[in-house]
């Protein structure tokens, strides 16, 4: 009866963990795996083949944000992908609402609307990001990349970078 | 801790002299058992709480909640009656299922709760006319539009008095919280929310 008892207490124990563990990784952090380089030298630096998905930068992503939708500029951020839903995507807050945003390819100058946040990625040339499909609904934003935490060797804070001669604030 | 030896008459644990013993347990004994009996008790009984608190809290993130329905750009399926003497009491409160949201399996004429896009805080109720690849037709502007990879176009029930895909285009299928199923608030009205389908409205791609 004792063995019993213990099984039964250590299973309670590992369910109640397992139910915490979930809580906060649905709602307050979690970490999540960088691929691809879109986001050069900011993550992912080098593409090595070699090492394959064991080598990609894993992030702390924090939800605290979006209890009071709070972004600044230069935020990195995981949104939706506005043309598939199933994937997420990882780039860096360039203009919020009200913001005049320059793209120099086609000499258009873009206001950003209500509700919306125009993103890019670090890495201009390998990046498909709002210069593609334009500004993207905050409603997609699933969270705030605050630090590197794999590879042991890249731990660090992520900050903020602000691109100054690409936005007029509002 | 034993309280008594044989032709013992004073307890060992509060040292006072106590004429019942070795029959019966002293007073102070049977204080500190009752203590640690309710001590144990509120202690399980705010662990399971807390479990359950935590289950409910899983559940209604992950899995289905209730939300109410305010306005009435959704008449007559919600709230088909503008009642402002009762106010938010009366207002339909229905039954959310969030699993559509594992494979993103969509129909025409499902009723979802989704992100506003143009203010990202407020949460709408509309019923799904087009999905990617469909073609919708506008009287208003005479316009064919079709909606995009990714995308899906909403409308209420109620045209006359609903802010929908008419007025901000079509939304982003991430933008969608979950998929209304049933009515469950007031009991008059509980019932399973039925897909309706718009067929003059658009054409499958």
């Amino acid at each position: 009866m004792a063995a019993h008892n213990f099984l039964w207490s250590l299973t309670k124990n590992c369910f109640t963990f397992g139910l915490i563990g979930l809580t906060v990784s649905d709602r307050y952090a979690s970490i999540v795996p960088v691929r691809g380089s879109s986001m050069s030298p900011t993550f992912n630096p080098t593409t090595d083949s070699f090492m394959g998905s064991l080598s990609d930068d894993h992030v702390l992503m924090e939800k605290f944000c979006l209890q009071k939708y709070k972004f600044s500029h230069g935020d990195v951020i995981v949104f939706c992908s506005p043309s598939n839903h199933k994937e997420k995507h990882v780039k860096r807050i360039i203009g919020l609402p009200g913001d005049w945003i320059g793209t120099p390819m086609t000499n258009d100058v873009v206001k950003v609307p209500n509700g919306h946040c125009w993103v890019e990625g670090d890495n201009p040339s390998s990046s498909l990001d709002s210069r593609s499909f334009g500004p993207i609904p905050l409603g997609l934003v699933k969270g705030r990349v605050t630090h590197i935490l794999w590879p042991p060797q890249r731990v660090r804070h992520v900050e903020r970078k602000n691109h100054q001669k690409r936005h007029s604030p509002s």
